[in-house]
């Protein structure tokens, strides 16, 4: 990785030539041709767009189950529960063709739209259980006093519930980011189009259309890499808790 | 309260519906079908049948198998390894974990084009190595039939971070006291590792087991980007298949694949839970 990153400051005879690890003269030649011949902000906007967007939504989704799933009592609350988190473990692999078919029926196929849906239904179930766990490990006076107060349900999740939960959604959000950021097969099947494809499609397939300029390809594959590693780098404490809060389901 | 309850609820019960339920559904029916863009009729098991006579299919069952062999033989002892190391916590350990996670936050995409890069018969820092100790350097590692598989295996089995994180979680989480014992005892430190935390990690050990061997059958971006399965299906896996029958209109063939799939997913997890007795309490 280290020497990929190096390599795309270089010119095209010294990643020809063999030898010297470190770039010099030092050139950003590959950034420019790579930005010259695709149009990589579009593409990093999409993905902007899929993974912030993707989050929050799968997020909300995910407190609004994940709050009563913890706290309260309703038929069928186990069941739920179970179901939610088995939805960790289904293989979406095997899944290919009917999600495409059904996104296509809803009028989701090949939007932008389409796959913020797409990827909040695909990522809420991994934030109901982080979230879950999160909740039911809080103290219970804080939300009763609340409801004395008489603050009905909705308000009582945004005024009290929301604040509280914040280091869970942290937690359950990095992942998320991260993960929604570096998709590939569903940006993939799903929006096909250049213009709403996402860093990691964009520019993988780049490869294929400038298969001789090495100094772009580098810049690009610098570029597809470098968002989840400041992320990661930044929020590395909720990243850590997130995988191990997921992973024992 | 009842309605608030209900409303809240709702969108998650609707996207769990159909995007988790639904298509599960429609992949077992419609693997019974001759299925396109244009044509629907039920077909009984013909596609399975097909499945089981396709050469194709048994190629990419095996890489698949070799994959999922290779990430439990290589990624989960690797991983298990470091943390032990790592969870000695000697000068710099936070560092060293940071480092070797980050292979693990990249995208899978981005990865198989830096091994592209790096396996490139011309330009590749592999075979400048290589030609250091005199090798000619000019093996194309990825498009060669003989070195395609492990070359594509080697570009992911060691990226054991994940492994590593979620076993050294479970290290910290054991007793001091435990380890104070055995020292007292007079345990070497191998003693130590060998009988008291190897034994306390089976757990942790059997998840992460299940976790690499469902990649490994989800495997797709990093096969896509770097071979398309090829050179001759030497590096076709199942998922790359089902994509590629998609592409060719032929969706009920893929959803035979997508069961078959989704059938070695739910045989791994029952399998290494029952292996590792999983969830049950140690004696």
């Amino acid at each position: 990785m280290t020497w990929v990153v190096l390599s795309s400051f270089k010119t095209q005879t010294q990643i020809f030539g063999r030898g010297d690890i470190v770039p010099s003269p030092f050139t950003l030649d590959g950034y420019r041709a790579l930005f010259g011949q695709i149009d990589v902000g579009g593409y990093l906007l999409n993905t902007l767009l899929y993974a912030g967007g993707g989050t929050i939504s799968a997020l909300a989704v995910a407190l609004l189950a994940a709050y009563p799933a913890a706290r309260m009592r309703f038929p069928f609350r186990r069941t739920l529960i179970v179901l939610f988190s088995a939805a960790l473990a289904v293989p979406i692999a095997g899944l290919i063709v009917p999600e495409f078919v059904i996104m296509r029926e809803l009028g989701l196929f090949d939007s932008r739209h389409g796959m913020l849906v797409f990827y909040t239904a695909m990522w809420f179930p991994l934030a109901f259980v982080i979230l879950r766990s999160y909740l039911t490990s809080l103290p219970l006076s804080i939300e009763e006093a609340a409801a004395l107060d008489g603050a009905r349900y909705f308000q009582l999740l945004r005024l009290v519930v929301l604040p509280l939960a914040r280091p869970g959604l942290a937690t359950a959000g990095v992942i998320i980011f991260i993960n929604i950021w570096n998709d590939f097969i569903f940006n993939l099947l799903l929006a096909p189009s250049t213009e709403h494809q996402n860093v990691q499609v964009g520019l993988a397939l780049f490869r294929g259309q400038f298969r001789t300029d090495i100094g772009a390809i580098l810049a690009g594959t610098t570029v597809m890499m470098i968002i989840p590693v400041i992320v990661f780098v930044a929020f590395q404490r909720q990243v850590i808790r997130g995988l191990t809060a997921g992973a024992s389901r | 309260m009842g309605w608030g309850i209900a409303l809240s609820l709702l969108p998650a019960i609707a996207l769990f519906s159909a995007f988790f339920v639904l298509p599960l559904g429609v992949v077992g029916v419609t693997s019974l079908a001759d299925w396109g863009p244009l044509e629907f009729a039920f077909s009984g098991l013909e596609n399975y049948r097909l499945l089981f006579s396709d050469g194709t299919f048994w190629a990419a069952l095996k890489n698949t198998a070799f994959f999922g062999v290779a990430a439990a033989c290589v990624q989960v002892p690797v991983g298990v390894a470091l943390a032990v190391i790592l969870s000695q916590r000697f000068r710099g350990w936070s560092v060293l974990r940071t480092v070797y996670f980050l292979p693990n936050i990249v995208s899978a995409a981005a990865l198989a084009l830096v091994y592209v890069t790096f396996y490139n018969p011309r330009y590749g820092l592999l075979n400048q190595l290589l030609a250091v100790f005199g090798s000619d350097g000019t093996r194309d590692w990825l498009f060669d039939v003989d070195t395609a598989l492990p070359a594509v295996a080697a570009t992911w089995v060691f990226t054991a971070g994940l492994v590593m994180i979620l076993v050294m979680a479970e290290i910290a989480a054991i007793p001091p006291e435990i380890y104070a014992a055995a020292r007292v005892d007079g345990a070497s430190q191998w003693q130590v590792t060998r009988f008291i935390t190897l034994p306390l990690l089976r757990n942790i050990i059997g998840v992460n087991l299940i976790l690499v061997l469902l990649f490994s059958l989800a495997y797709f971006d990093g096969v896509y980007v770097m071979t398309g399965g090829g050179p001759a299906d030497r590096t076709l896996t199942l998922s790359l298949y089902a994509f590629q029958e998609y592409s060719n209109s032929n969706w009920g063939y893929a959803n035979a694949i997508g069961m078959l799939l989704i059938a070695l997913g739910v045989l791994v997890i029952i399998g290494v839970r029952r292996a590792f007795r999983l969830g049950e309490r140690d004696s």
